[in-house]
């Protein structure tokens, strides 16, 4: 009796394993929300996915919780930025997780700055230049057309970590480029009028977004890339706002808003709140292209009313 | 002694002939030719000036404190005391890479002006299944949380008092071997067990020179266990249990005429807990973090009169000694790139020892607060102020100690990342 239901029990259960298996949806880990997000976009269904940073804090420095390690234990994809973004926090994360799937090199770990061309790759590579990046400016997610490469590489591995869901990713991504396209073609045109305009950050964090849509950001609060801003460094910005008639501030969530206002008070500039995280401001959590429609009319409506007067 | 010159020397030789910037894993692919084979490479670089207001030295004071007596067992240890002055730490040469798809190494020289030791040369397992870790070689214990730390990542310049009396300046580092166990949880749980050697200069001190027994090693067992609950946002906690044993043995001199005159041989153990919390603020350059951290360790040594040359009569006697201690600690990042910190510690809560002769003898605890504010031109630099007030029970009864510590250390070469 006993026994004929502890066989039956056996059997259900060995029967609905393979149903669980299948319905299982794939363990994504991302280290930050722009790659969340597209890998979402492309998964739907099929994928949970997990992000570390939190959208408002700097990626550079992320706690490494003892949690996330459980949570890349059971990862099947591990999706980083890589070019030295995380690498104050996420190799120590991957060891601890001893999961043999996220070894760098393995299909199962994509670090999306490979294959990319990355801006401002440093010729002498000296520390006392600031904390610069060995391998060029990890920021390069605000360049929608990165965002297009970066989609087909996190594609790519889906279809790779679950064959079975192959045609199901393939179709998704061609449906987030189609849309991204289109919408590139519109924030081009949104952006066009302000052509060649300079614009200060308070970090280096938008090289790839200036080149693609036509701005300079080439002036920064910080006087060297992780340092912060000193009194003498701002006095030269505000000297070279007033003189080259710049009007927008850039500031991230984490950046110290106080020190750009200040700045903005001294020069009639505007400041503006942006974020290279989908999620970081109030209103960009919807999605990488909810995020850049985000950036973009932001910073036209700021230029626009700046040129009204 | 050669040994070590030679170790150095050839640490030196890799050191010179890989010349060029370190190349970490991330970055290998692009970097040409063998020089991406050659391992991360980094310096540390750690120096303070010291000034305390004790007659004879706070070290001096450190070998005192009640209850915690200095033993005289211990192989060839060179000792981190602290001068009034200039002290130079020591310099940490640090390498480390895989060495193939299933192993990886590191090795750690520790350089000063006396010499040079090997502070760990590891090897471990990086492909074992169902989340299991292999290492071994000479690292350091994985027990509680300060153990694994090397001087230069404390966030004070000076270990708490209940590592420095328990474990001596290097804290549980020995050579040996450790098993560990990633448990297949939805919360972070580790479990550990190591054996080592069982050379430490305080705890687990042998010499197996006559008349002390000689024993084979390993020596010393650890076991220990760490938790990391899902706390949401910027949240984190670990916390922890562990107890190790050993044996150990001790040579004393009680009529102080320069000569060993009595032996005890027997067992040394510890347990405790730890525990540590960090906020980690959404603003840059650190400001607006907190970190909240705690240890207790209780400590019990149990050990027979093997030879006794003034009074034979008690061989075969027993002593026993349990003594405890913990230390707080809470850290702040009050400006950008500024931290304040705050450490309170007492020892000797417990603090009894029956003696061979049937006598029983209890003492009093000491305590100190230290207080610290350290600045962090960059992430490769920092430079820490630290103020000490402690009131230590000692066999010449109380003494209060103010100390100071001016610190300043630097950090060359591969990005090293930071472990919780």
């Amino acid at each position: 009796m006993h026994n004929s239901i502890i066989w039956n029990l056996t059997l259900v259960l060995s029967l609905c394993q393979p149903i669980f298996a299948a319905g299982k949806p794939l363990n994504v880990v991302a280290t930050t929300s722009d790659f969340g997000a597209i890998a979402r976009e492309i998964g739907g269904e099929s994928v949970t996915v997990t992000v570390l940073a939190q959208p408002g804090e700097d990626a550079h420095f992320v706690t490494p919780k003892p949690s996330y390690i459980a949570k890349l234990a059971r990862t099947d994809l591990l999706i980083e930025g890589g070019a030295e973004l995380e690498v104050g926090w996420l190799p120590p994360l991957i060891e601890g997780s001893r999961n043999p799937r996220l070894v760098l090199g393995r299909p199962a770990h994509v670090a999306c700055a490979e294959g990319l061309s990355l801006l401002e790759v440093p010729s002498i590579r000296d520390r006392a230049q600031g904390d610069i990046h060995a391998m060029g400016n990890p920021h390069y997610m605000t360049d929608p057309v990165n965002a297009r490469l970066v989609a087909e590489r996190i594609g790519n591995a889906l279809a790779v970590a679950d064959p079975a869901q192959a045609d199901q990713y393939r179709a998704r991504r061609a449906v987030f480029t189609k849309r991204l396209d289109e919408k590139l073609a519109v924030w081009q045109k949104q952006l066009e009028p302000f052509k060649g305009t300079r614009v200060v950050a308070f970090h280096n964090s938008w090289p790839y977004f200036a080149r693609r849509f036509g701005f300079t950001i080439d002036l920064f609060l910080e006087p060297r890339p992780g340092i912060p801003p000193s009194p003498a460094h701002l006095a030269d910005i505000v000297g070279t706002m007033k003189r080259e008639k710049i009007r927008v501030i850039l500031v991230e969530p984490y950046q110290n808003r106080k020190t750009a206002e200040t700045v903005a008070s001294k020069t009639g500039a505007a400041v503006l709140d942006f974020t290279q995280y989908p999620g970081g401001i109030k209103g960009t959590e919807a999605g990488y292209i909810e995020f850049m429609d985000y950036l973009v009319n932001t910073l036209s409506a700021a230029l626009a009313g700046e040129r009204k007067p | 002694m050669f040994l070590r010159l030679c170790v150095v020397v050839s640490i030196f030789a890799v050191v010179m002939t890989a010349g060029t910037p370190s190349v970490s894993a991330q970055n290998a692919t692009q970097t040409g030719g063998l020089n991406a084979f050659n391992p991360d490479l980094s310096v540390v670089v750690d120096m303070f000036y010291h000034a305390d207001d004790s007659e004879e030295g706070i070290s001096h004071i450190m070998e005192e404190i009640s209850g915690f007596g200095h033993s005289h067992g211990e192989g060839e240890h060179h000792h981190h005391g602290v001068e009034n002055g200039f002290n130079l730490r020591h310099v940490e040469l640090q390498m480390s890479a895989n060495a193939d798809p299933y192993f990886k190494g590191s090795a750690i020289a520790a350089v000063d002006t006396d010499g040079a030791e090997l502070e760990t040369a590891e090897l471990e397992t990086s492909s074992l299944p169902c989340g299991f870790k292999l290492r071994g070689g000479k690292f350091y214990s994985d027990f509680g949380y300060l153990n694994a730390q090397h001087s230069h990542q404390w966030d004070f310049t000076d270990q708490p008092l209940i590592y420095k009396l328990c474990l001596g300046d290097h804290g549980l580092n020995d050579k040996g071997l450790q098993a560990t166990w990633l448990a297949p949880t939805p919360f972070y749980l580790l479990a550990g067990v190591e054996a080592f050697q069982g050379d430490n200069e305080t705890m687990f001190a042998y010499s197996g020179e006559a008349p002390l027994p000689s024993d084979d090693g390993p020596r010393v067992g650890v076991a220990w266990l760490k938790c990391g609950p899902n706390l949401p946002g910027n949240h984190a906690l670990q916390f922890g249990a562990f107890g190790a044993s050993g044996s150990h043995q001790e040579a004393h001199d009680a009529d102080g005429d320069g000569a060993e005159d009595h032996w005890l041989a027997g067992d040394n153990s510890f347990w405790g807990g730890d525990f540590v919390y960090k906020f980690n603020a959404p603003l840059a350059y650190g400001q607006g973090d907190f970190i909240l951290q705690g240890e207790y360790f209780n400590r019990q040594k149990d050990l027979n009169v093997i030879a006794h040359d003034l009074a034979p009569a008690l061989v075969g006697n027993s002593r026993t000694d349990n003594q405890d201690g913990y230390y707080i600690q809470a850290l702040y990042g009050f400006l950008p790139r500024w931290r304040g910190g705050l450490r309170w510690e007492q020892v000797g809560l417990t603090n009894q020892s029956d003696l061979p002769d049937g006598t029983s003898e209890s003492y009093g605890g000491s305590s100190r607060i230290g207080v610290m504010a350290d600045f962090s031109p960059s992430e490769f630099s920092r430079i820490r102020l630290q103020v000490n007030q402690g009131s230590y029970e000692t066999a010449d009864g109380k003494q209060d100690v103010s100390e100071v510590y001016l610190q300043w250390m630097l950090s060359l070469g591969a990005h090293a990342a930071h472990k919780f």
